[in-house]
């Protein structure tokens, strides 16, 4: 056991975190949100540094891309990092150029960079189907959420091997996870400082017992999605630790976004303020999959070995 | 980062579990009697010594004290399989896990040789006397006086909530040396025996499981000097160090899983367990025990490491209380009246998640470490 991270990994977080600086960030995220728009330079960047290989990389593996792709989210790096860094790679499929969507048959409703998508993998009961999106029959929707969401038609789609959903569908779950918890945290630091620097009857607000308790408990939650995520990396997206991964971290989630919003007051409702930056994005995470109450009956599918519900 | 035990490490889990499912094969079942009952504690006394003679008592300590001189993984593993059976060794995880560690630290050589061997062998019983009727939360504010008399101490002052002081041999007690004022800094550790004259132990009806409360009542309890443990007036850093071992000392995340287990059986069987909405809590309370898990063995990482312990224990032991208390509430919201059947798989987890936040440092202590020594929010 080792909680800590080797120097490999470390030396790479590093080299990500100085990319992702000058690619990414908050107010990279502003300007293309204006425009509704995917980062492919960020993409280029990422796959000319060697991160869109890390999945398979000798010297790397699953559970680096899971780091990276949590760095990315903290980032706000407008691109689809679940697909790019873990589900293509885990599938043995090439990764394309431009975002990729990620679908599965039980849910329809609009998705993250539909319109600019040529790619929508969906995970079936038992197969992916791999198919074509056009632009012309995508059908962007608005949206205050952050991320440019759209209807989209498969076309031409193309049924994968056997048994590949299930490996589709457990490295969505640690992805979304991995997205999360960066975003999660960076909404969470945020929050924690607002607390310390405003003043409310004389006193700063983070010294309110009331208050301390309910971001205490908020850590708990969130080191607890942290490590459940690293480990079901590590122990490859196993049915049970990538469900309990994501279960536990989408819970942290409804609770984050909840009391975030609360404790930084009206200023923390503003577009000026950089919270909403995460907090919104968030949301599309939270829908994923179908969401908490899925991946929580995923967890007893796997765990105890009945039927889904 | 790496989430797997070492080969050796692995290897002596499987050992263990292998050793357990044969030992505790007949005799012995974790649903019927809670800790802390008669049976339990009857059953216990046997089970350690033939543990010991195995070498598995106290795989940790310093061979020169009767150990294994293994590291803190195997320790803990012992301890995860220990609470997965609902902990065979009844009170006596407390022996190994901290009074043996604090003696181990704080103890002279007489100190050690006289009361070491018996704790290995599996001999004996302790118990902690810390809690008073005016001290809980606020432990500094005991009142239990020590006054020196000639080479010893007398004993004055009443202690609650003491677990198995009924069974036990001993007492790890805590006691003031110094004046009221002095708060932390006059606050003394004694080993007392507790057949010492003058000591009196009272029942008190508690629900907690199959646990009993005690009161300690000492009257004017005349004990040699070699009893103090450490100096005078510096038993409150013996006291962080007793705390901090036991704080994630008892993996009760571990046995919150296993009763779970056993409620989806129970559910299985009803055919509840297809329900959405059952599944829904099922995933809600399993995830909280798996996540109680990583953050405990993010702090036995440290302490393998390390061995100094850092804030984030704080972490898992919240997320352990997190843990019982969701098991709890799923037995009786799907068991519905079958989980008020005492010994049910429900009831004991149940009564037990009511004392999970309070025992060993409460929940809202934990929430007050967390957010002043990790988050570094301002005090008032
Ligand atoms: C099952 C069980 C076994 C026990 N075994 C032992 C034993 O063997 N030996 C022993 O010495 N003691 C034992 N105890 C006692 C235990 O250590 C105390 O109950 C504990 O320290 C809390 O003290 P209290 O009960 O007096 O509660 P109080 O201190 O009165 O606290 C009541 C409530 O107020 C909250 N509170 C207190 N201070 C604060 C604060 N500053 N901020 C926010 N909230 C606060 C507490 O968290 C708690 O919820 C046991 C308790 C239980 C339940």
């Amino acid at each position: 056991m080792d909680f800590e991270p080797s120097d490999t990994q470390r030396a790479l977080l590093d080299a990500l975190g100085t990319l992702l600086s000058r690619h990414a960030g908050t107010q990279r995220s502003r300007q293309l949100a204006v425009r509704g728009a995917y980062d492919h330079e960020l993409e280029s960047e990422l796959r000319a540094a060697g991160f869109l290989d890390l999945f398979g990389d000798s010297g790397a593996g699953p559970l680096e891309a899971t780091l990276a792709v949590e760095r990315i989210g903290a980032e706000l790096g407008a691109i689809t990092p679940v697909p790019h860094l873990l589900v293509l790679p885990a599938l043995g499929l090439p990764v394309p150029e431009g975002p990729v969507v990620l679908a599965d048959h039980e849910r329809s409703g609009p998705v993250r960079y539909g319109r600019e998508a040529r790619q929508i993998l969906t995970a079936g009961t038992d197969r992916c189907a791999a198919a074509e999106l056009s632009p012309d029959e995508a059908e962007p929707v608005p949206s205050a959420y952050g991320h440019p969401l759209a209807r989209v038609v498969p076309r031409r789609a193309e049924e994968l091997a056997p048994g590949t959903a299930g490996t589709m569908v457990r490295w969505w779950r640690v992805g979304v996870s991995a997205e999360a918890l960066g975003m999660m945290q960076r909404a969470f630091d945020l929050t924690v400082a607002y607390t310390k620097d405003r003043t409310v009857f004389g006193r700063a607000l983070g010294s309110l017992q009331a208050l301390q308790h309910r971001l205490a408990e908020l850590s708990v939650l969130l080191e607890g999605a942290r490590w459940l995520t690293y480990e079901a990396a590590f122990r490859g997206a196993t049915a049970e630790s990538s469900a309990v991964a994501a279960a536990h971290t989408m819970a942290a989630l409804h609770r984050l976004t909840r009391e975030t919003h609360q404790i930084t007051g009206a200023v923390g409702l503003t577009r000026e303020h950089d919270l909403h930056l995460w907090t919104l994005r968030l949301q599309a995470l939270r829908a994923e999959l179908g969401g908490l109450r899925a991946h929580r009956r995923a967890v007893v599918t796997s765990r105890w070995g009945v039927a889904a519900a | 980062m790496e989430f797997a035990l070492s080969e050796a490490d692995a290897a002596f889990r499987s050992d263990l579990v292998g050793f357990l499912d044969r030992e505790l094969a007949e005799g012995w079942n974790r649903s019927e009697h809670g800790l802390g009952s008669a049976v339990y504690t009857d059953f216990s006394r046997d089970f350690v010594r033939t543990l010991a003679a195995k070498g598995w008592l106290t795989p940790h300590w310093p061979k020169e004290y009767g150990g294994g001189g293994q590291g803190a993984w195997q320790h803990f593993v012992l301890g995860e399989e220990m609470w997965k059976r609902g902990e065979p060794r009844g009170p006596q995880y407390m022996n190994v896990n901290w009074v043996g560690p604090s003696l181990i630290k704080y103890g002279t050589e007489e100190q050690k040789a006289a009361l070491l061997p018996p704790i290995a062998r599996g001999e004996v019983f302790w118990c902690q006397g810390f809690s008073e009727p005016e001290a809980g939360t606020d432990l500094a504010a005991l009142r239990t006086r020590a006054v020196r008399e000639g080479e010893g101490y007398v004993l004055n002052g009443q202690k609650i909530w003491t677990s198995y002081a009924n069974e036990a041999d001993y007492c790890f007690l805590l006691a003031r040396t110094g004046s009221v004022s002095d708060g932390r800094n006059g606050i003394s550790v004694f080993l007392l025996p507790l057949s010492t004259p003058g000591v009196e132990v009272r029942r008190i009806d508690g629900f907690v499981g199959a646990h009993s409360f005690n009161e300690l009542f000492l009257t004017d309890v005349r004990v040699p000097g070699n009893c103090l443990l450490g100096e005078e007036n510096k038993g409150w850093d013996i006291v962080r160090r007793t705390l901090a071992y036991e704080r994630v000392g008892a993996p009760r995340y571990a046995r919150a899983a296993r009763v779970l287990d056993g409620l989806a059986d129970w559910c299985r069987a009803a055919g509840l367990l297809t329900d959405p909405g059952v599944q829904e809590q099922f995933g809600h309370a399993r995830a909280l025990c798996e996540a109680a898990r990583v953050l405990v063995h993010r702090v036995i990482d440290e302490r393998a490491k390390t061995k100094e312990p850092s804030p984030m224990a704080y972490q898992a032991r919240a997320a352990m209380v997190q843990a019982e208390r969701a098991v709890g509430d799923l037995a009786l919201d799907v068991m519905g009246s079958e989980a008020l059947v005492e010994q049910s798989p429900g009831d004991a987890q149940f009564r037990n998640s009511l004392g999970a936040g309070i025992a060993a440092g409460s929940y809202e202590v934990q929430l007050n470490l967390i957010s002043r020594l990790i988050l570094k929010l301002p005090k008032e």
